[in-house]
């Protein structure tokens, strides 16, 4: 089942608007508060953390399909949000000198990371 | 149809998206198959070696000595390394180590990810300069 060809085509439905709607918020984003800070991606990595928390939690809890979960969960999601432009976004703050602003989305994207999977988590359970 | 911008960069974004997603499941399922599910290796692995990739191929393509076309860029970065990458899973991992009572493995993973995240990034980039600086030298001696 994990191989089918049906478990491809889940992920690849699920990654193709999950990537898509990260490069047009990231347009909008850049358009409006401009290049300074990566907010787009800080807003992007956090609630798809918290979305990640709140549907592995319901999924499981509803018993749903394994494709609909990989779907959502690998597709989608995964695709959403990223790791290494969040990496390469630390990378040429500290490049351009913001030590500061690099220290902070750095460290920060993590710490408030994990606390969006948990509240995810606990929200989910209320249902 | 291909001439419209927009469907260029949806279409390159898209088939970016597909290559980078299931590079990751299937890269994942292999690790984990190898190495075993005790530790989310696999996340970890992929976060690496994507950042590896970022730090090599923007650097590269800022080099000016190749010239790559814009959708080509958006397809491999956006696309593919957005995609591969992932910072969902990374965080849900984490939680679900703690949530197993697992405190080292879980500072281990969650502090080390980023840390080498970090630096297979600067990595990257170090080695497009050098392949930049030898390209440089070679040609115009």
């Amino acid at each position: 089942m994990a191989s089918s060809p049906l478990m491809a085509l889940s992920i690849a439905s699920g990654a193709i608007p999950g990537a898509l709607c990260r490069y047009y918020l990231t347009l909008i984003f850049t358009q409006k508060l401009g290049r300074h800070f990566p907010y787009a991606t800080l807003v992007i990595n956090l609630s798809g953390a918290l979305l990640m928390g709140f549907c592995t939690t319901l999924f499981q809890f509803m018993e749903m399909s394994p494709y609909f979960s990989a779907l959502v969960n690998v597709g989608f999601l995964g695709s959403y949000t990223t790791f290494s432009t969040y990496q390469l976004d630390s990378s040429n703050l500290i490049r351009r000198g913001n030590y500061k602003r690099a220290l902070l989305y750095w460290a920060g994207s993590p710490i408030l990371g994990f606390l969006c999977v948990e509240a995810g988590l606990i929200f989910a359970r209320q249902f | 149809m291909l001439k419209k911008p927009i469907i260029r960069t949806v279409g390159a974004i898209a088939l970016g998206a597909i290559g980078g997603a299931l590079s990751r499941y299937y890269l994942g399922q292999s690790i984990s198959h190898i190495v075993g599910s005790d530790l989310p290796y696999s996340t970890l692995i992929v976060n690496v070696s994507g950042c590896l990739l970022m730090g090599f191929l923007t650097t590269l393509f800022l080099g000016q000595i190749i010239r790559i076309h814009p959708d080509i860029q958006l397809l491999a970065l956006t696309g593919f390394l957005g995609s591969y990458t992932t910072f969902s899973s990374y965080e849900l991992d984490s939680a679900l180590l703690l949530q197993h009572h697992r405190l080292r493995a879980e500072v281990f993973y969650w502090g080390g990810s980023t840390l080498l995240g970090l630096l297979s990034l600067e990595l990257g980039i170090l080695s497009a300069e050098w392949v930049l600086r030898t390209w440089n030298h070679q040609h115009f001696r």
